[in-house]
C-alpha cells in the first residue's frame, strides 16, 4: 500500500514555484492554505444550502449547529469521557494486538517447521472478512469491554502478524549466515539482525493495525459494548440529535488524524532511517 | 515438496542436501505448503470431538453445516449471497472509476492536489462505520447507501496508487503525444490510460478485500439484505451454530476475492519485473 503522509509536494523547490500569494503572506510551508480554504468554502456552501433550504433533508444540520452541539457535548464532559474510553480501548487493544503479533510473527518467521505446517492455516483465516467475527464476538462475551477488546486484538493482530512474518522471512541470508558465523545466540540474532532488518514491514503492518483498532473500537461500541464514541453516535443517532450526532462523526474523524499523525512521528523521530526507506518504496 | 529419489553422488558444498534444500526453500519463499491446513483441520477435529452436546456458545463443526443448509432450503442464504457479491462488485466498479479520475487529477494538477489534500487525507482517516449513520441520513437503508459507505471507504488504495503513477508519469509520453497532434481525447485513451492500467489495476487488488469487508460490515450495521445481516440476525437470535457457518460462508467469499485478486496481480504485473522480494 502505497504509505501517503500526504507531505505535500515534496520534490518542489521551495522558493520561487510557490504561490506569490502565499509568498507575500510568509505562509509556512506545512500550511497548506488552499487545502484548509478548500475545507472552509465547503463547509459555507453546506452552511448556505441548509438556512436557505436547498437542501431539503430533514435531519442535515448546518455546520453551525454542529459546532455549537460539539461545544455543548464538551462543556457538559460527555465527549471527553468518550473519547477517552475509546482511545484507550483502542491502545490498549492495539498495543495487546502489537505485542502478539510481533511475538508471534518474529516465531513463525525463524522457525521453519512451525511456518511449514501452519501459515496456510494463517492466510486461510486472514482471507476470512474480520468483520464477521464481530458477531461471533458478541455472542460469546455480550455487551462488555471485553468483547470491545478481544475484537480490537483480534482484528488488529493480523497485519502485524502477517507483515513480521514477511519481514523476517525476506532477511537478506547473508546477513543470517553472519549471524550463525559470529555464534549469535538466538536472543541477540533477533535483536541485531531480524528486527532491524524487518523493520520496515513491521512498521507498516503496525500502522495499519492502528487505524484498524480505532474502526474495530468502534464498530464494537456500535453494535455492541455500550460506551465510547460508537455508542454516542449510535444513541444520538436513535434520539433524533443530528447535530450531536454529525460532531461525534466529525470527532471520530479527528481521532483517526491524530492517531495517524502521533504515529508517524514517533516512528519517523525514533526511528529516521526506516522511515526514510519507507518513503523510499512508497 | 517432494523428496526425489537422488542418484548417488559425492556430496559437495553444492550439492549437499541442506544446501539444495535452502535453494529451494528461497525459491518458494511466500508460497506456503498446502500441508499448513493440517493445523486448521486439527483444530476443528478436536473442536468437534470435544464438544458432544449442544452448546450454545461452541457448537461443533458437523451442525454448523446443518444450520447453514437449513438457510439455504429456506431460501434465505442464496438471496443474501447474490446480494452482497452483487453490492460488492458495483461498489468496486464504482470505486475503480471514481478512484482512478481522481488520481489522475490529483496526480497531474499540482494545485488540485494540494487543495483537495487535508479534505482526502481526513476522508481516508474516517472510520467506515462511523459514516453509516450519516449515509443512511441521505439515502436510507437502501442498495445506495450501502455503495456509497463501501466506495467511500475503499476508494483510497486506487486513488493513491493512481495518483502516485500519474505524478511519475513519464514526461516525454505527454511530448510525444503533443507532437502527434493527439487530441485531449485522444492523449487520455492513447497514452494516459494505457500506461495506468497496471497501477489501477494493483489498487484493485489491493481495495477487492476491504470492498467485501465493508460490504459486510455495513449489512451487519444496517441490517439490510446481505450475508453480514444474516450474521447479525443470527447473533441476535443466539443461533450460534448459524453464526458459526455464515461466519465460514465469508470466509469462502474472503478466499474467492483472494483467488482472484491473485490472477488479476499476476495479470497487472506480467510485464513488470518482479517484485524484489
Amino acid at each position: 500500500m502505497a504509505t501517503s503522509t500526504t507531505s505535500p509536494a515534496p520534490s518542489r523547490t521551495p522558493g520561487p514555484s510557490r504561490p506569490a500569494a502565499a509568498r507575500a503572506l510568509r505562509m509556512p510551508r506545512w500550511l497548506n492554505v488552499p487545502g484548509l480554504l478548500f475545507i472552509a468554502v465547503l463547509a459555507g456552501i453546506w452552511e448556505l444550502a441548509v438556512d436557505s433550504g436547498a437542501l431539503t433533508y430533514q435531519y442535515l444540520p448546518a455546520p453551525s449547529a454542529i459546532v455549537r452541539a460539539g461545544i455543548g457535548l464538551a462543556a457538559s464532559g460527555e465527549l471527553l469521557g468518550n473519547i477517552a474510553h475509546t482511545l484507550l480501548s483502542t491502545l490498549v487493544g492495539w498495543v495487546i494486538a502489537s505485542l502478539i503479533g510481533l511475538a508471534l510473527g518474529v516465531w513463525l518467521g525463524l522457525a521453519r517447521g512451525p511456518w511449514k505446517y501452519s501459515m496456510a492455516t494463517v492466510e486461510v483465516l486472514r482471507a476470512v472478512p474480520a468483520i464477521s467475527f464481530v458477531p461471533v464476538a458478541v455472542l460469546l462475551l455480550g455487551f462488555s469491554v471485553r468483547m470491545e477488546l478481544v475484537i480490537i486484538v483480534y482484528v488488529s493482530g493480523w497485519p502485524v502478524l502477517v507483515n513480521t512474518i514477511q519481514g523476517v522471512r525476506n532477511v537478506t541470508p547473508t546477513h543470517n549466515d553472519v549471524t550463525r558465523i559470529m555464534h549469535m545466540s538466538t536472543l541477540a540474532r533477533i535483536r541485531k539482525i531480524v528486527l532491524p532488518s524487518a523493520a520496515p514491514e513491521v512498521i507498516v503492518g503496525l500502522r495499519l493495525g492502528l487505524a484498524l483498532a480505532l474502526a474495530l473500537a468502534v464498530v464494537a461500541e456500535m453494535v455492541g459494548n455500550p460506551a465510547g464514541i460508537g455508542y454516542a453516535l449510535v444513541f444520538q443517532q436513535q434520539a433524533l440529535q443530528p447535530e450531536k450526532m454529525f460532531a461525534y462523526v466529525v470527532v471520530i474523524g479527528l481521532l483517526g488524524l491524530l492517531l495517524n499523525s502521533t504515529f508517524v512521528w514517533l516512528t519517523r523521530t525514533a526511528f529516521p532511517g526506516v522511515t526514510a526507506l519507507l518513503r523510499e518504496e512508497a | 515438496m517432494t523428496d526425489v529419489q537422488q542418484a548417488p553422488v559425492e556430496v559437495t558444498a553444492q550439492t549437499s542436501p541442506r544446501f539444495r534444500r535452502r535453494r529451494a526453500r528461497q525459491r518458494r519463499r511466500g508460497v506456503p505448503p498446502l500441508r499448513g491446513l493440517l493445523l486448521l483441520a486439527v483444530l476443528l477435529a478436536v473442536w468437534q470431538l470435544v464438544q458432544h452436546g449442544q452448546s450454545a456458545y461452541f457448537p461443533r463443526p458437523s451442525l454448523w453445516w446443518g444450520a447453514v443448509k437449513d438457510l439455504w432450503t429456506g431460501g434465505q442464504l442464496g438471496p443474501a449471497v447474490v446480494a452482497t457479491l452483487k453490492t460488492f462488485i458495483l461498489a468496486l466498479v464504482v470505486a475503480t472509476v471514481l478512484g482512478s479520475v481522481v488520481g489522475v487529477l490529483a496526480g497531474r494538477v499540482r494545485l488540485l492536489d494540494r487543495t483537495l489534500g487535508p479534505f482526502l487525507e481526513y476522508c481516508r482517516v474516517m472510520p467506515a462505520a462511523a459514516v453509516v449513520p450519516l449515509a443512511v441520513l441521505f439515502a436510507g437503508y437502501t442498495q445506495k447507501m450501502k455503495i456509497a459507505v463501501v466506495v467511500f471507504a475503499a476508494i483510497w488504495p486506487i486513488l493513491l496508487q493512481v495518483r502516485a503513477a500519474s505524478r511519475g508519469l513519464n514526461p516525454i509520453l505527454l511530448d510525444i503525444a503533443k507532437s502527434m497532434h493527439l487530441g485531449r481525447l485522444g492523449t487520455v485513451r492513447k497514452v494516459l490510460f494505457p500506461s495506468l492500467v497496471p497501477s489501477i489495476l494493483l489498487g484493485v487488488r489491493v481495495a477487492a478485500p476491504t470492498v467485501l469487508i465493508i460490504v459486510l460490515l455495513v449489512e451487519i450495521l444496517t441490517q439490510v439484505q446481505g450475508v453480514g445481516a444474516l450474521i447479525e440476525t443470527a447473533q441476535r437470535n443466539f443461533q450460534s451454530a448459524q453464526v458459526y457457518g455464515l461466519v465460514c460462508i465469508a470466509g469462502l467469499l474472503g478466499l474467492l476475492v483472494n483467488a482472484l485478486v491473485t490472477l488479476l496481480e499476476g495479470y497487472a504485473l506480467r510485464y513488470r519485473p518482479p517484485a524484489r522480494s
